[in-house]
Order: C-alpha cells, then sequence, then structure tokens
C-alpha cells in the first residue's frame, strides 16, 4: 500500500573550513509496506527514522527517488494532499499553540464540531477526563498530555496509515501499554496500515514487522525474535568509549 | 433612526443586531442618537458637555451596559470624554466600541478617553472594539485612552481589540491598583497594509496584594508597523506579569518594549516577549490534518488573537 522506490535525501552541511559536505540521510531505500500490517522502526540515533518518516508524510522533500500510496504516486504530492488521500502523522514534539483548543485541533482533524462526535473521538482514544476537550494546546501541557493529544488527532483522521515518530517520549510507563493496545485496535479494527517509530520494546513487541536502521539504510526486516541481537549489537557500539580529544560528535551519541 | 450601515457597524463592533438590552448610549458622528437608562444604572452628559459620565450603583449584578460609537461623516475627528462610576459590590459588564465606515477622501478620527473609578469590591468586564472600513481613501485614525482606579479589592478584566481597516492608532492604557484588586488586560491588534498602531502601557501596582497580568498579541501583515510599550511599576507587595506576542506576516514591523519597576522588596513582576514568523511546526501540524496552506495560517492567527 506504500511502496518506496530508491528513496534518498541528503543535505549539504559545512564543517569548521566551510567546506560543504553533502550528508546522506536515507540512502537509496526500496521498500515495500503492506496493507494492514504493524510495523516498528528501530535502530541508533540518527539514523533516519525520523527523516524517513516525514518523506512520507511530504514534510521533508527527497533528493531522489519515488513514493506511493495505494499505486499512485505521491512523490510530488503537498502534506495537505497526502493526509487528503489518507496518510496521518504524529509529530514526536507535536506543536503548541496560543488560544487553540484541544477541541479545535479534533475539529480539524475528523471535520465536524459535533459534540457528540468529538466525544466518541475521545471516549475511542481513551483520554480522561473529558474535560480536556477544552484545554488549550499551548506550553501548559506536560509533556504526556500533548502526546495524548498528537495520538487523538492522528487517530481522529480515519487514516488508511498511520505514523506515529516515538508515540512514547514523555508518557508514564503505566500508559505505555494501554498506548499500544490502542494502536494495535485501530490496526484491527480499521485495517489501519501502522509505522511506529521507536526504541520501547513494547512497540517492538507488537508490531508485524520489525524494520532496523542503521546509516539510512533498511539493515534487518522481520520477527523480533531475530532482532534483538542485532539490537544488542547496537547497544554495545552506542556505549563504546571515546578517547580524550575526540571531536567527532558522533562518538558521544 | 439606524440605517443599514450603522446596524452593520454596530453589529461588528458591538455585536449588536438591534437596540440592546438594558442601559445604552450610542453616539453618532459625535451627538448622541440614542440612549436608555435602567433603575441601576444612570447614563448623562456630563458638565462640559464632551462626554458622557455612566454611573452604577452599589451592588448592581448582572447587568450590562453598551456605549458604541460610530462615525461616517467625513472630516470629523471625535473626541469624547466618557467617566464610569462603578459603585461598591457592583458586577457588570461594559461595551464600548468604536466603528468608522469612511466613503470620501476627507479623514475620520475617534478618540475616546475613557476613565474608570471602580469602588470597592467591584467586578467589571471591559470589552472594546474597533474597527474601520468603507472605500473612502481619507485616513482612518483611532486613539482610544483608558484610564482605570481600583480601590480595594476591585477586579476588572479588560478586552481591547481593534480589528482591522485603522490607518492610524495612538492607544494609551493607565491603571493604579489599590490593595488587594486586580486587573488582566488583553490587548488585540492586527495591522495590514501601511497601518501604525502604537499601544502605550502603565500599570502601577500600589496597594498591598494587587494584581496585574497584561497580555499583547500583534498580528502584523503587509508593510504595517506596531510598536507596543508596556511598563509595570510595583510600589508595594504585589505581583505583575507581562506577556506580548507579535507574529509578523509579510514586511511589517514591530517593537515590543516591556519594562518593570520595582519599588517594594516583596513585588514580584516578570515578562516575556516575542517576535516572529508563524511557528512552522504549527503549520506543519494543521496541513498534515488536511489544512491547506491559507487554511493553516487562518486557524492559527484566529487562534492568537481569540
Amino acid at each position: 500500500m506504500l511502496e518506496l522506490k530508491n528513496l534518498s535525501f541528503s543535505v549539504v552541511e559545512r564543517d569548521e573550513d566551510h567546506h560543504e559536505q553533502q550528508l546522506d540521510i536515507i540512502k537509496d531505500m526500496s521498500y515495500t509496506f503492506k496493507k494492514g500490517k504493524f510495523y516498528a522502526i528501530t535502530g541508533p540515533n540518527g539514523s533516519g527514522k525520523t527523516t524517513l518518516s516525514k518523506l512520507i508524510m511530504g514534510i521533508n522533500k527527497q533528493t531522489s527517488g519515488g513514493v506511493y500510496f495505494e499505486g499512485n504516486d505521491i512523490t510530488h504530492l503537498s502534506i495537505t494532499e497526502r493526509a487528503k488521500a489518507g496518510i496521518a502523522y504524529s509529530f514526536q514534539h507535536p506543536a503548541r499553540f496560543k488560544g487553540i483548543t484541544f477541541r479545535d485541533l479534533l475539529a480539524i482533524a475528523s471535520k465536524t464540531d459535533d459534540e457528540e462526535k468529538l466525544l466518541k473521538i475521545v471516549r475511542r482514544v481513551g483520554i480522561c477526563p473529558l474535560s480536556f476537550l477544552d484545554k488549550p494546546v499551548d506550553s501548559t501541557l506536560s509533556g504526556g498530555e500533548i502526546k495524548k493529544i498528537e495520538l487523538a488527532t492522528t487517530i481522529a483522521r480515519n487514516p488508511k496509515l498511520a505514523i506515529y515518530d516515538e508515540p512514547d517520549t514523555g508518557i508514564d510507563l503505566w500508559t505505555i501499554t494501554p498506548m499500544v493496545a490502542l494502536l494495535k485496535r485501530e490496526q484491527v479494527e480499521n485495517k489501519t496500515t501502522t509505522i511506529v517509530v521507536s526504541h520501547n520494546r513494547s512497540f517492538l513487541e507488537a508490531a508485524d514487522e520489525i524494520l532496523i536502521f542503521n546509516h539510512g539504510e533498511i539493515i534487518y526486516e522481520g520477527d523480533l525474535k531475530k532482532a534483538l541481537p542485532i539490537l544488542a549489537d547496537f547497544r554495545i557500539c552506542n556505549f563504546k568509549p571515546c578517547p580524550e580529544g575526540e571531536k567527532d560528535a558522533q562518538c558521544f551519541r | 433612526m439606524l440605517n443599514a450601515l450603522d446596524k452593520e457597524l454596530l453589529k461588528t463592533i458591538a455585536e449588536l443586531d438591534k437596540l440592546p438590552q438594558g442601559a445604552y448610549h450610542i453616539r453618532k458622528n459625535g451627538k448622541t442618537l440614542s440612549r436608555a437608562t435602567t433603575a441601576n444604572i444612570n447614563i448623562e452628559t456630563n458638565e462640559k458637555e464632551n462626554g458622557i459620565t455612566v454611573t452604577i450603583a452599589p451592588g448592581t449584578v448582572n447587568e450590562s451596559v453598551h456605549i458604541p460609537v460610530i462615525l461616517n461623516q467625513g472630516g470629523l475627528n471625535d473626541v469624547v470624554y466618557n467617566t464610569f462610576i462603578v459603585g461598591e459590590d457592583a458586577n457588570v459588564t461594559i461595551i464600548a466600541g468604536c466603528g468608522i465606515q469612511c466613503a470620501g477622501p476627507e479623514s475620520q478620527g475617534h478618540e475616546g478617553i475613557h476613565e474608570f473609578h471602580i469602588k470597592r469590591g467591584a467586578r467589571v468586564k471591559y470589552i472594546e472594539k474597533h474597527y474601520a472600513g468603507g472605500y473612502g481613501s481619507g485616513k482612518r485614525t483611532m486613539n482610544p485612552t483608558t484610564k482605570v482606579f481600583l480601590e480595594e479589592n476591585a477586579q476588572v478584566e479588560m478586552e481591547l481589540t481593534q480589528l482591522g481597516g485603522v490607518d492610524e492608532a495612538n492607544r494609551v492604557n493607565e491603571a493604579v491598583l489599590g490593595p488587594g484588586s486586580s486587573l488582566l488586560v488583553t490587548e488585540r491588534v492586527m495591522t495590514d497594509g501601511d497601518q501604525k498602531a502604537a499601544s502605550h502601557n502603565k500599570i502601577i501596582l500600589e496597594g498591598d496584594d494587587s494584581r496585574s497580568n497584561m497580555v499583547s498579541r500583534s498580528v502584523i501583515k503587509g508593510k504595517s508597523r506596531q510598536d507596543f510599550y508596556a511598563s509595570m511599576v510595583a510600589k508595594a507587595r504585589s505581583f505583575g506579569h507581562i506577556e506580548c506576542d507579535a507574529i509578523i506576516m509579510d514586511n511589517g514591523t514591530n517593537e515590543t518594549i516591556p519594562s518593570l519597576r520595582a519599588e517594594h522588596p516583596d513585588a514580584e513582576l516578570s515578562h516575556e516577549a516575542s517576535i516572529g514568523k508563524i511557528a512552522g511546526d504549527q503549520l506543519m501540524k494543521l496541513m498534515s490534518m488536511g489544512a491547506t496552506y491559507e487554511e493553516a495560517v487562518n486557524t492559527i492567527i484566529q487562534g492568537f488573537l481569540r
């Protein structure tokens, strides 16, 4: 239902001496996501997980290659057009507004301001209490609250494809299990193709397919069992000691 | 007595479809058009005959006063001095506003000087909207001044809005707060084209435990310019906060200067100020929910000015 064909994304960076250097964030990636399946994308920081998610939503523009959604070429479609085609995106760091409430966002997402319909969505997402609806989506919200709102506005779209970028950021431990259950329920009941970018084991366990990213490439696709040794390997790599005088920030990641 | 244009202006500035319930005073082109008083609210022309005095009896609750001003006479600069005396423990809403309809090349202006004396324990909500329209080339100016004196435990909430179409505005707000009193001011100004608006605010926290919050929201379109100055002076154990945000949409200019002055060791004063474009993450979020770029911008601006 979603096909990536030789997709690449590069940026040009300048080093200390103002020499331009091309950084390849996503490298010639080809992959097909199947309808109604639950995918978890994981991998070390800087491996291109968020960048790929944003390429699918149209937030980042690819350097080369194409994106096909339900057989249609959406490579050059805008964010709005992709949203209307049925793709929804849950941001890792959701925007905070001034003077805009949860109700306003939900009304835009669900294309209705009918009180009953909005409450139905709030109940479906399991946000309590219902008075939450009139909370302003501003800097007064906690990290967990804003992530719940982000999730609700994504689900309210009734998307064919839902992308969640680290949905568990700022969420307390005991909320993760119900959150995973909610995304699973949306997948099963509404046949929502689901892509979750996460490091959290609960999401990896819930997934039908695990994709491990490294340096802008998919280095593994398959079940969790075979993924675990690779992920364990990353842990070792990520904690390698950085020698004194090391300048490369990559070492400290 | 009210023609179609008058009615449209009244609807814009005071959300009135017809003559309001309760006390009101409608001023058109510098003269009284219509007025009504109630048992608790008296409205009379002041001694100098350059405005009105509104007297609200102590203990008056759930009543409102409408005092809109409409102007459609070219070349007229209407200056009016209005005084409001709100009795002890009253709880009322005052709705003011000025609408200018400019059809010709001559300039039109309105300067409304509003002085409020809020007696002990009284609560007032003051709503003021300014709007100018019409296809004439004359300059439309509005220079509103509000002076508020709050006695012990009085509470005032002010919503001051300039909706658009005003070429030049010089806005002045001054307040002196007595013990235990509180003042919340929210000012919203939108300018476009070559319009200019300046807002000067001075809030003096004179009594112990007085509190004030001044919020300013500016939207600057076209090549317009807005300047916002707010100073809060604490002379007692008190709390004050200034929050001013400006969104620049095209090639406008904005200067924002919040200033705080504490003359008492137990004063708590703070401010936050920001000027910037519409945030990219807000646009992305709304567009990812199916809104077009234009719809997203509108939603953000409407929320910001709400």
